[in-house]
């Protein structure tokens, strides 16, 4: 077999175990600009991920290619990069899970519509956005991507695991002008069934998302009782979670230290991971090959369990959690799935009724910079729009809403029925919050 | 490798069906990294990025494709899937191509190849004795790390040009996780040269940059939230360019201009700015973090004055941007890799020198903020509308710089905030960071004297400033 090489030079030069992880990916995307092909790309490329355990440390080399000279190299740079090794982290070549699940993420009809008929639903999308409201000045990006890729994970103990996903994504992004006020909306539709997409549907909320903000004024700076949309809860809930990290928590620098089996948000809040939740995300198995399984992370507002790579499971004695996320480097690092928010039973507009007066917050920026899930505090940029007397009334222009994810997460009162998917692997709902600080005039 | 032959071959097929230009970008780079954490070396990486990215450009469309095949059959392959998107008649062949042979402002004089790996752990080390050294309980987790970087690039183009050139960078990091009973901090130093070694015995001294992030972390936990409101703000200077790289300097990329969807668009010789105000990008100071001698579409690298005394003067412009523009590019066109469609980059941005001292800014400010540490930000062009958070920063009464504030965030709109410069110190300086955008992650300086903005909104937790 092609790889052969690479595993008797490995066995050769004194490498105890060692696995190889080869990706391959096709995508293609093409974007409009005034109703004509600005952009069009495509590619075929693989990856390529060699790991293995010399005198009981990991070494490990990523590389773009695999010729003739790469089973030879990959061998030196593992051998190299694990001498240098120093700490005495447990390493594993997983033997494999006794079952995994079968999932299917990839959906074969997709490549057999035509590029033309994905075209002609791109100029609809451009079409409608643009005709959708006399305000909107300019669209700024109407696109199509697609991509299909597989993973196959193969090792030295003879473990072969094999996953295939496809998926594509249409989005939009407009301009809207009123009088001297400019302002930008985006949205985009995600799935790996074409049959699913609607572009009618999806340039009527780039429409909304961007006229909607016009006529905003700051609102006082001060405490405001809010409701978070989806999208917000999504980036929050995200940095949250990743104080669930037993890396990190085991190296005292998580909010979660010590903190198992006890009370960190509202009663309220249950988040789990489900990988095998029928989504584009479902996975079968982590980047160390063990099977995945759906898992309770926060459950009414108790903390329930640590997320765990083998590395960081076997200091503690306890099983992986399957969530070992393997990147360049010779450390192991850890990843959630398919997060989500169990949604509660009210509307939105009946969550807007229950804060009568307050904010809702609709989008956060700047999260790299205005976010630190460590001490968790933050200080974003938002867009947001006032409640008066239990309806949404005016949008508000150029705000930050600040505050510590502890305390988010604890003032959480009612969480909402409108559960939204998200590309970046979540779904949650809106939620209502006591308390939240608004910079603005 | 592709020979020359087979580049003119290839280049001949993308252009067979009315293509007005076409690239051949070949890249064959090589990383390596090692972190020590808590006193351990805990990691040590190896990485090779290699493949080839054509591009077809016909008036205002772009086809771009990529691929790690590298042989005649794969690339010949690629150039025939990308022509397939024009079916007019070829209007150009290329018969030859022709060096480039421009100016080395960066060359390699010291191979990072050549230099063991212990080497590079030793230096990590000497910043990792400095933080052991102060014994502070408070210091829970501590990282430090260095990588460097090789990059080979080979562009072939229809203008019947190709050019070769190496390149390589270097990062030293260290990042540092300070808690105490009532919470956690996180402080991060990352000096970082396109030139050797001693780039890192002279200048960035390990020792002195893993102390002021250790230094950074522990201040922070003693810190109270930062106020929130409008209030001025003095800019240190360094990394508080990372403002002008926001509210202006995205804004100013061909890539927004060139479609409308920048403020700045159309603006050209208005004063867009505070007359105290000179902005400039400039892509050929030897070794700088974000410098290239020639860009990746094989035009040089300029010093472009963006903004003078206000005044809007030029923009970031790569070819392809410049012709809805009706502009040449300007040697702005980048990419992070082969993977990349290139587009119109920042390199070393920055606002030049004014009049004032630090001191005189300081002393002239009877309340407001001191921003010093930055952590990142992010910026709509089309809007204007930005944010940048602060990892350091001082209260100022009557002048003066008082107890130290955390969790700030500035928003502002880049237009409102550049005419609110009031004052422009003399004391130029840059930080180095990784820009993120359509092209990928690249290396840019961002670059200030200290400044003030008489006014600007302030995210935090600490109520109103009193």
């Amino acid at each position: 077999m092609k790889y052969d090489k690479f595993f008797e030079l490995a066995k050769a030069a004194g490498i105890e175990d060692c696995e190889l992880s080869i990706s391959t990916s096709y995508s293609l995307s093409i974007s409009l600009f005034h109703g004509e092909i600005d952009s069009y790309s495509t590619s075929k490329s693989m990856a390529f991920l060699a790991r293995g355990i010399y005198k009981g440390k990991m070494g490990s080399v990523v590389s773009d290619v695999y010729n003739k000279d790469s089973a030879e190299f990959f061998v030196k740079q593992i051998v190299n990069n694990a001498k240098v090794i120093e700490n005495d982290d447990p390493v594993f070549i997983f033997k494999g899970s006794e079952k995994y699940r079968k999932i299917n993420t990839f959906n074969k009809e997709l490549s057999k519509i035509s590029v033309e008929d994905k075209l002609n639903k791109l100029y609809e999308l451009e079409k409608k956005v643009k005709e959708g409201d006399s305000r909107i000045i300019e669209i700024e990006s109407t696109g199509y991507e697609e991509s299909e890729s597989t993973l196959t994970v193969l090792n030295s103990h003879g473990l072969k695991l094999n996953q295939k996903n496809n998926n594509f994504v249409y989005y939009g992004g407009a301009v809207a002008k009123e009088g001297e006020q400019v302002k930008t909306g985006f949205d985009l539709f995600f799935d790996n069934d074409f049959s699913h997409f609607n572009a009618d549907e999806l340039a009527k909320s780039i429409v909304k998302e961007t006229v909607g903000q016009l006529g905003g004024y700051q609102c006082e700076s001060s405490t405001y009782k809010a409701v978070l949309s989806p999208d917000v809860v999504k980036s929050f809930m995200n940095a949250y979670v990743s104080s669930a990290v037993a890396e990190d928590v085991q190296k005292n620098s998580s909010l979660f230290v010590g903190k198992l089996n006890q009370k960190v948000a509202s009663r309220k809040v249950t988040i789990d991971d489900k990988p095998h939740a029928k989504t584009l995300f479902a996975k079968s198995f982590d980047d160390e090959g063990v099977a995945t399984k759906n898992l309770s992370i926060i459950k009414n507002g108790v903390l329930e369990h640590y997320l765990y790579n083998l590395t960081t499971a076997a200091k503690e004695g306890v099983e992986s959690t399957g969530h070992g996320a393997v990147g360049g480097g010779s450390k192991v690092g850890t990843t959630t799935w398919f997060l989500e928010m169990k949604p509660g039973k009210k509307s939105q507009e009946q969550l807007f009724e229950e804060i009568g007066n307050g904010v809702y917050i609709t989008s956060v920026q700047g999260l790299h910079a205005g976010l630190n899930s460590r001490s968790g505090n933050f200080s974003l940029q938002s867009t947001g729009f006032m409640v008066e007397n239990g309806k949404v009334t005016h949008p508000l222009d150029i705000i930050t809403v600040s505050g510590n994810l502890v305390d988010l997460f604890t003032n959480i009162t009612e969480v909402g029925s409108d559960s939204k998917d998200f590309i970046s692997g979540m779904r949650c709902p809106s939620v209502i919050v006591k308390k939240i600080n608004v910079s603005g005039k | 490798m592709i020979s020359k032959k087979l580049a003119i071959e290839v280049l001949n097929e993308m252009l067979a069906t009315g293509g007005d230009y076409a690239e051949i970008f070949y890249e064959d780079s090589r990383a390596s990294g090692v972190s020590i954490e808590n006193g351990k070396v805990s990691s040590s990486s190896s990485s090779v990025t290699s493949g080839v990215g054509l591009r077809i450009l016909k008036e205002n469309r772009s086809v771009y494709g990529y691929t790690n095949d590298l042989t005649k059959k794969g690339l010949l392959e690629l150039a025939r899937s990308l022509n397939k998107s024009f079916n007019s008649k070829r209007i150009l062949t290329v018969t030859k191509l022709e060096m480039i042979r421009g100016k080395n402002r960066n060359p390699i004089v010291h191979s990072y190849e050549n230099i063991p790996i212990e080497e590079k752990i030793e230096l990590v080390r000497e910043g990792i004795k400095e933080i052991e050294s102060m014994k502070d309980p408070r210091i829970v987790r501590y990282i430090g790390s260095f990588g460097n970087n090789h990059r080979g690039v080979t562009i072939f183009n229809s203008k019947g040009k190709w050019f070769s050139r190496e390149t390589e960078f270097a990062r030293i990091a260290y990042s540092i996780i300070a808690a105490d009973e009532n919470g956690m901090e996180t402080a991060f130093e990352g000096p970082g040269c396109q030139m050797d070694m001693s780039f890192f015995k002279d200048k960035a001294k390990p020792r002195k940059v893993a102390r002021k992030a250790a230094e950074t972390a522990l201040l922070m936990l003693t810190a109270k939230e930062c106020p929130s409101g409008k209030m001025p703000v003095v800019i240190g200077n360094g990394w508080g360019g990372v403002l002008f790289h926001e509210a202006c300097g995205h804004p100013l990329e061909a890539s927004a201009v060139s479609r409308g969807l920048s403020y700045a668009t159309g603006k050209e010789g208005q004063l867009i700015a505070s007359p105290l105000v000179t902005a400039i990008d400039d892509s050929t100071i030897p070794n700088e973090w974000g410098s290239i001698d020639i860009d990746d579409e094989g035009n040089p690298g300029t010093k472009r004055v963006l903004i003078k005394d206000g005044v809007l003067k030029d923009f970031m412009i790569d070819d392809f941007n410049g012709r809805r523009m009706g502009r040449e590019g300007n040697g702005s066109c980048r990419r992070q890799n082969y993977r990349y469609c290139p587009t119109s980059r920042m390199s070393n941005t920055y606002i030049d020198n004014g009049k004032s001292t630090p001191e005189e800014i300081i002393k002239a400010t009877k309340l407001g903020l001191y921003a010093v540490g930055f952590a990142g930000g992010s910026v709509d062009p089309t809007t204007g509308e930005f944010n940048f958070g602060c990892s350091e920063a001082y209260i100022i009464r009557d002048g003066k710089i008082c107890e130290p504030v955390k969790g700030a965030t500035l928003i502002g709109k880049g237009e409102e905030i550049l005419k609110k410069i009031d004052m422009v110190g003399n004391d130029l300086a840059f930080g180095q960071g990784m820009c993120g955008a359509a092209s990928g992650s690249i290396r840019t300086n961002v670059g200030q004297p200290t400044l003030r903005i008489s006014e600007i909104t302030v995210g935090g937790r600490g109520g109103e400033l009193k």
